[in-house]
Parts: structure tokens; C-alpha cells; sequence
């Protein structure tokens, strides 16, 4: 099996060096444009004091939200934002390409011909992806930290916070696009079918943080689980949203393990 | 060595699956699986490999069930796929090293003598290969593990007739050395060139298991007669006639003796009785049932 790994992390390294170079360079200049945007915040604060709360609220802005004029506060309010949806949609395309490639390029019946069993494929499969995405939050964490040491004074806990809650969010959204490459089979409809949840629960997100009415929604919003103000000014998840979120992947896990097993691999 | 019992896989109303396959493979022989494209073979091979879940029935392999020791199984196969596809960005070296990485057995020298045999070009891409060459790397993956079964779904297509023979021979030298080997073919030249024993699949269904001498040897012979002046009196033994000015040809079933006296006293210019081709006979178990017998006069 570490060959397998070996192998399938070779296959995925192009592609994880992509996305992780957009991630990591987006949230440099995000960090970095803090300093010159620094004195011409309080205006920007004034002028969005006529905005209406719950479209503060949607950038962590509203009462008790973000403060603007520190740095970790500026990155909550875009930097990390970006940081969900991108790296989600990395998470998302890379558990949706790492079992459905295999078997839209046919080239499962090859590996499954190998005395290797159906587990030790998802299990190798699974841990490539565990640690693309773990690479790329630990050297995120490590250039974040760098940069904010730089311009700021450096908040070790905050810093660590920022990478755990897009961590553990491509993790649950990668556990579920693999789920649903174990049904369909074409890359391309998996990639779009997991790009469109990635997409679709952050409108989930807006609805629910701009209308009060639907307030239940934040449920299921994943994004809401590990939004800015909680993580980067509370340094908190909730435990219902962890339980959510684990919950979530053990599903998504214990689901793929189990039709796995038993669907029949028709090239 | 295999032993199918009752396998069914059903892929619904329109789709074909195999139906009721029951057959042995015996340690050491050649076993013969033909029939047309869509018949089942590869279905009966991806369910033997567990590539698919049966319907219902059961199969062993060396004794293993396919459903619980696939794994095992698996280190005992040797697998040539009908269509093969591989890692189109790894270079055929890189491929081929990791295929045999999952076996523990060190097989570099097996290696070498495969790849000149076949001529295999190691630093090429698997997706520049055309489908004979990925052919031949398939050959080199299923045999350099030396495996105690080979399951072959149509190996020799897409292969020159030059690679074929070496194919063939490599394939006798396992054989010599105690491999057991499922053929799953369409081509009945191949078959009739090497098996032992060929079982015949129509829609899913077995029709027919002999030994490749009892098919050759209890259908009809093809005569070809040329004669002027030649009267046949049909006696229900002759199929497939054709006459062609002074040219008769059929396939005669019943005894030779009285098919030689009925041709007394014809004027007899040329004459040629010889065995019907595999692939004439096979025809013969796929024909609808309309067989034409003509009488002569």
C-alpha cells in the first residue's frame, strides 16, 4: 500500500502545488495589503455604518464582530473567506477526481487485478488526501505566521485558528465528494457535482446570515460552523458544529467504505 | 484449478449477463472460453476476479471463493484485460515497476527476458503506446509473476501475427512449466491452436465443453468434388451444398462409406475430403436453427 500512496501522491502533486500556490499567494497579499490599507480603515468603518447589519454580518462586520484596524481582523473578513471557498474547492476536486479518475480512465480494473483488496485502495486513497490537504494548512501556517509576525504582533493561537477551521472544512467537503465518486463514475460530473456544493452551501451561508427568517439554515451551512468572528475573534468552534462537522465525515467515510465494498467496478 | 457452479450475473431485461455458467478448469490444461463478442466472457472473467458481485452461484479459484480470498486469489492470477488501460502519464518502466512492486517476489530477470522477447519499449508513455504495444505490456505484467493461473480475455488482439506467435510460445512454455490458463476468446484459430478443452458461450449461456479433438473429430468432413457428371442422392448427411459448374462442395456428416459408393461410376475429375475449420463449427452451434438441407438429384 505505501506504494500505492506513493504513487497516487505523485499523480495529485501537480495539482496540489496549483491550488496550493493560488491559496498561499492570495492570502500573502491579503495580509500584506493590510499595512497600507491601515490608515484609511477608520474611513472605510464610517462608511459602512450605512450599511445594513445583516450585510455586515455576512463579513463578520456587524456589532462585536471584527475589529477592522488589526490585522488578523482585516484577513477575517476577506483573506479567510477566500481561504473556504478555495481551499474547499480544492478539497472538493480533490476528493472527487482521487477514486472516480481510477475508474473513468479504466484504470481500476489494472489495481484490482493486484492483490490488493477494495480497502486498501479507499484507505491509501484516503490518506493521500489527508495529507495533500494537511501539507498545505501546515506550510500555510507556516508562511502565515511569518508574514503576520512581520507586519503585526503575532497571535500564535489566532494564527493556528485560522488554518484549523479551513482545515477541518476541506476535510469534511473532500470525505464527501469522495462519497459521491464511489456513484458516479465520470470525474467530470463528480468535480461539478462536489464544486457545486462547495458553491452552493455558501449561498446557504448568505441566505442564512442575511435573513433572520431562515435562521435554522446555519445548520446546514458549513461555512457558518467555522466563520471569521468565531474563529479568528473567539478562537472558538462551536461543539455542535464540531460534532456536525465530524459527523459529517464519519457518514461520508463510513458510507464510501461500505458501497465501496459492494458496488461492482464495470469498466 | 477454477470451478464455476451456477454463476448468474444479471444485468436486467435488455442488458446480457451470464446465466447458469457452470464449468471446470482443470490444474495444468488450457481451457478454451469462445464465443462472439456480448456473449459474457469478460463478465464470467471480471466476476472470477471480482470486479463485479455475482447474481447468484459461486466460484472458486485453487479452491479460494472469489467473493471472500479475492485478495488471495489475486496473487495467484496472472490477468490479461481484453481492452487494456493504464496509467497514460507514467513512462512503461515506471508502470511496469509499479505492477510488480505489489507482488513480493523479485522478478527482474523474468522481467528482462519478457521485455526483449516482446519488445517492449520501456521509456515510452503508456497514452503514446497504440493498443498493440499496450497489449504487450499487459502480456509482460500478467506473466513475469510466473502465476499459477492465467485468465486471458482475448489476449491476442491488437498483436501482429509475429508478436501472436511468441505469445503462443511463451504461453506453451508456462504451460510446461504447470500453469493453468482460461482463454477467453472470439478468435477459434487461437483456440484450436492451443487449448485443451473449449467450453462455447451463446448469450450468456454455456452451450458446449469438449476437448478440441472430439470437436474436430465427431462433426463433418468439407468435401470438395469436381465431376461432370456427379448425382448425389441426399440421405440427410449433406449440409451447405453449393455446385459451381463442374464444382460441388458440402459438408458431409454421416458415413464415408456410402458417401464413396454414391460416387461410383460418377466421372470423378478431382476430390477433396478434409476436416472443417473450428470456425465452421462454431457456426454450426450459432446457427438459428435454419440450416438449409438441399436435396440433390
Amino acid at each position: 500500500m505505501k506504494l500505492l500512496i506513493k504513487t497516487e501522491f505523485k499523480r495529485n502533486l501537480r495539482s496540489w502545488f496549483l491550488w496550493s500556490s493560488i491559496i498561499i499567494g492570495l492570502t500573502i497579499l491579503e495580509i500584506t495589503l493590510f499595512p497600507a490599507f491601515k490608515d484609511s480603515i477608520s474611513n472605510l468603518i464610517d462608511m459602512m455604518s450605512t450599511f445594513p447589519d445583516s450585510f455586515l454580518e455576512l463579513f463578520g462586520l456587524n456589532q462585536g464582530g471584527l475589529d477592522l484596524t488589526t490585522a488578523y481582523g482585516w484577513f477575517g473578513m476577506e483573506g479567510y473567506l477566500f481561504m473556504l471557498l478555495i481551499g474547499g474547492s480544492y478539497a472538493g476536486i480533490l476528493g472527487s477526481g482521487i477514486l472516480s479518475k481510477e475508474e473513468d480512465d479504466k484504470t481500476i480494473e489494472f489495481l484490482l487485478s493486484k492483490p490488493i483488496s477494495r480497502n486498501q485502495v479507499l484507505l491509501g486513497k484516503a490518506i493521500v488526501v489527508l495529507i495533500n490537504i494537511t501539507l498545505l494548512n501546515v506550510i500555510l501556517f507556516g508562511i502565515m505566521s511569518f508574514i503576520f509576525a512581520s507586519i503585526t504582533d503575532y497571535e500564535f493561537v489566532t494564527t493556528l485558528f485560522i488554518c484549523i477551521g479551513p482545515f477541518l472544512l476541506e476535510i469534511m467537503f473532500a470525505a464527501i465528494a469522495m462519497f459521491i465518486g464511489v456513484f458516479m463514475t465520470k470525474s467530470r460530473s463528480v468535480m461539478s457535482t462536489s464544486l457545486g456544493l462547495v458553491m452552493g452551501l455558501y449561498f446557504v451561508e448568505i441566505i442564512a446570515t442575511v435573513t433572520n427568517k431562515l435562521d435554522f439554515l446555519k445548520y446546514f451551512s458549513p461555512y457558518e460552523y467555522v466563520n471569521a468572528v468565531s474563529v479568528v475573534k473567539d478562537h472558538s468552534i462551536k461543539p455542535l458544529y464540531l460534532l456536525i462537522m465530524l459527523g459529517v465525515m464519519l457518514i461520508s467515510a463510513v458510507g464510501t467504505w461500505f458501497f465501496y465494498n459492494r458496488k461492482d467496478i464495470s469498466v | 484449478m477454477i470451478q464455476i457452479d451456477q454463476l448468474t450475473k444479471y444485468y436486467g431485461k435488455h442488458a446480457r449477463g451470464i446465466l447458469d455458467l457452470t464449468l471446470e478448469v482443470k490444474k495444468g490444461e488450457i481451457f478454451g472460453f469462445i464465443g462472439p463478442n456480448g456473449a459474457g466472457k469478460s463478465t464470467t472473467v471480471r466476476t472470477l476476479l471480482n470486479f463485479i458481485f455475482p447474481t447468484s452461484g459461486n466460484a472458486t479459484v485453487m479452491g479460494l471463493d472469489i467473493l471472500k480470498d479475492t485478495v488471495e486469489i489475486r496473487k495467484h492470477v496472472g490477468y490479461i484485460p481484453a481492452e487494456v488501460n493504464y496509467y497514460d502519464d507514467m513512462t512503461v518502466k515506471e508502470f511496469l515497476s509499479y505492477s510488480t512492486h505489489f507482488y513480493s517476489d523479485d522478478a527482474d530477470e523474468r522481467m528482462a527476458y519478457l521485455v526483449e522477447k516482446l519488445e517492449v519499449e520501456l521509456d515510452k508513455k503508456v497514452g503514446d503506446l497504440s493498443f498493440g504495444n499496450k497489449k504487450k505490456v499487459a502480456i509482460v505484467v500478467a506473466f513475469v509473476i510466473e502465476p499459477d493461473i492465467y485468465i486471458l480475455d482475448e489476449p491476442t488482439s491488437g498483436l501482429d501475427p509475429l508478436m501472436q506467435s511468441i505469445f503462443f510460445e511463451l504461453l506453451e512454455q508456462e504451460k510446461k512449466r504447470g500453469a493453468t490458463i482460461f482463454f477467453s476468446s472470439h478468435v477459434l484459430s487461437d483456440v484450436q491452436r492451443i487449448c485443451d478443452r473449449v467450453g462455447i458461450i451463446k448469450e450468456g449461456r454455456l452451450i458446449k465443453i469438449e476437448t478440441i479433438d472430439q470437436i474436430l473429430k465427431t462433426k463433418a468432413k468439407n468435401v470438395r468434388i469436381v465431376s461432370d457428371d456427379l448425382k448425389l442422392k441426399n440421405n440427410g448427411n449433406i449440409v451447405n451444398l453449393k455446385k459451381n459448374d463442374n464444382v460441388t462442395t458440402f459438408t458431409y456428416k454421416g458415413d464415408m462409406n456410402k458417401l464413396l459408393a454414391s460416387l461410383q461410376g460418377a466421372n470423378i475429375i478431382d476430390v477433396s475430403i478434409v476436416e472443417p475449420t473450428l470456425e465452421e463449427i462454431f457456426m454450426h452451434y450459432y446457427a438459428k436453427g435454419d440450416e438449409t438441407n438441399e436435396v440433390v438429384d
